[in-house]
């Protein structure tokens, strides 16, 4: 009986660590793609990445030696941080960062990335407390997504090409506190960030307004004029057609009234005709007769 | 007079020789309590002025021990409260061992400290709140330990912390979000018995494009009720 419980025992521990070394493996692998796929995905006009991003290596722990990576232990294949910065790369946003799935800091500031930032961004870098694009050419849309990456300390979008308005959801990042959008071509109100976040980080866009800073102006064609203009024709309009009932009903009165002047008795006659029936008729009947 | 010259002398050796070893000293109490397989230890010799020969020591310019490098060494047994005794110690790796035992509070006197390893060990017990003192910690790796109790709260206060993996232990409580905490996410606190922290507050803010156009159905509304509310009432 004993016996029978050890092997148990030994079994079952022997069944969980395969299972926790097959997940590391898996994670191992993820986090090599991942970063197989940036390489594969940015032009390196400089040859920053080539230089050490070398796969044929394969010891534990080879990519934590790449340029622009930090693994989160030394020996392991686990990313926590990519640190691209000013290195001339050139393409769109690296979708494969999404299997770098411990990667909490990620820097591509100051390169020539372009064209939009992913809509789903949320689901490619999920855990990240740090997202620095600045300085690039990306163009779009600022996604609404980003306020999904709920563990963002520092989120830098400045100097890029960024159009549309600021999504106020982004205001629901408690943990946020640099926050920069600064020289882009964003428009429309100011969401209500935190006093931390100021007017310099709003700076330089042609159509922001609201605090912290200028307050959005209604006249200058904006919706709100053509919303009055508006309401002030309809408002004319269902005048118009109320005075014009009212004259109508005031028109057929007068004509009512002018008739009953004619015959002042009115219809008193015809009305006692009709009331009358066989007893009236008689009477004219015999009065006919006399007459005849 | 010549006699107290030379004792004086002997003496200020004797104690020069003393305050040499005491870094010595404190490691060679680490060895005692460690079982060492693969002889890593087989150089570190308590008669030496210091221990800065020793294999797997690194010295500073002052002959101050500043690394010990003991990680995936194949070694078991615990750690010692002479650690503490360190005071330029900046490095203290000691990962991937059988290591046993608590983590003792003394390692909270390590005050030039940066990188603290020793994680996938065996090690029990609670993270001492003295941990908090290391005002230069950088790297605080303790995952892969059955270590229990909470997080001290006094983690939260070292700014400098930019790496902290506590995962695969059997902490409980909750996870503290404020101060350094704030930059730090589930991956640093997996496998635990951690409650999760509290969830951001999910109602969108309403866009103000939609009270405008409300507002200017109003106007309208209001401005056609008040031309024909007259009229109507003439008739």
């Amino acid at each position: 009986m004993v016996l029978h419980t050890r092997v148990c025992a030994v079994s079952v521990s022997v069944l969980v660590w395969l299972l926790l070394g097959c997940s590391l493996r898996h994670a191992s692998q993820d986090d090599i793609d991942c970063l197989k796929s940036i390489k594969d995905s940015l032009e390196d006009p400089f040859g920053y990445l080539n230089s050490t991003w070398n796969f044929n290596n394969n010891t534990e722990g080879f990519i934590c030696r790449f340029t622009g990576i930090d693994c989160w232990h030394p020996d392991e294949n686990r990313v926590i941080n990519i640190k691209l910065s000013d290195m001339g790369l050139k393409g769109v946003f690296p979708r494969g960062i999404e299997k770098c799935k411990s990667m909490t800091g990620l820097d591509l500031s100051s390169n020539s990335l372009y064209g939009s930032i992913p809509s789903n961004i949320s689901d490619l870098i999920y855990f990240v407390t740090t997202l620095d694009l600045s300085s690039n050419n990306f163009s779009g849309e600022i996604p609404p997504a980003l306020a999904n990456c709920s563990f963002l300390n520092l989120l830098k979008l400045d100097n890029n090409r960024l159009t549309g308005s600021i999504p106020p959801v982004l205001t629901l990042l408690n943990r946020m506190k640099t926050f920069s959008v600064s020289n882009n071509l964003l428009s429309g109100p100011i969401p209500s960030f935190n006093d931390t976040i100021t007017a310099e980080d709003f700076a330089h866009n042609p159509g922001l307004c609201g605090k912290p800073l200028d307050l959005c102006r209604s006249t200058s064609g904006g919706p709100k004029t053509g919303i009055i203009a508006g309401a002030a024709v309809g408002g004319v309009t269902v005048a118009a057609i109320g005075v014009a009932i009212g004259m109508f009903f005031y028109y057929r009165r007068m004509v009512a009234m002018r008739k009953k002047d004619d015959d002042p008795d009115g219809n008193k006659w015809a009305k006692s005709l009709k009331g009358e029936k066989g007893i009236k008729a008689s009477y004219f009947n015999i009065a006919i007769s006399d007459l005849s | 007079m010549m006699e107290r010259l030379i004792s004086v002398c002997l003496w200020l050796i004797l104690v020069s020789r003393v305050a040499g070893n005491a870094e010595g000293d404190a490691l060679y109490a680490l060895k005692t309590k460690l079982a060492d397989p693969n002889n890593v230890f087989q150089n570190w010799d308590p008669t030496h002025p210091n221990p800065c020969v020793w294999f797997n020591i690194t010295c500073n310019a002052e002959n101050s021990v500043a690394r010990v490098d003991l990680g995936d060494a194949n070694l078991s047994g615990q750690l010692v409260p002479e650690l503490g005794q360190l005071a330029n110690l900046q490095y203290l790796e000691l990962y991937s061992n059988n290591i046993s035992g608590t983590i003792p509070e003394e390692l909270g006197n390590l005050t030039s400290l940066v990188s603290l390893d020793l994680f996938s060990n065996a090690l029990t017990g609670p993270i001492p709140a003295a941990l908090g003192k290391l005002r230069k910690l950088r790297f605080l790796r303790l995952n892969n330990n059955s270590l229990t109790g909470q997080i001290p709260m006094s983690l939260t206060t070292i700014v400098s912390l930019q790496v902290l993996n506590l995962s695969n232990n059997r902490l409980e409580g909750d996870i503290p979000v404020n101060g350094s905490f704030s930059v730090f996410n589930p991956t640093s606190f997996r496998n635990n018995g951690l409650n999760n922290p509290p969830v951001a507050p999910q109602s969108p803010a309403i866009p103000s494009t939609a009270s405008t156009l409300s507002g200017s159905i109003a106007i309208v509304a209001g401005v056609a009720l008040l031309f024909s509310a007259p009229t109507i009432i003439f008739a």
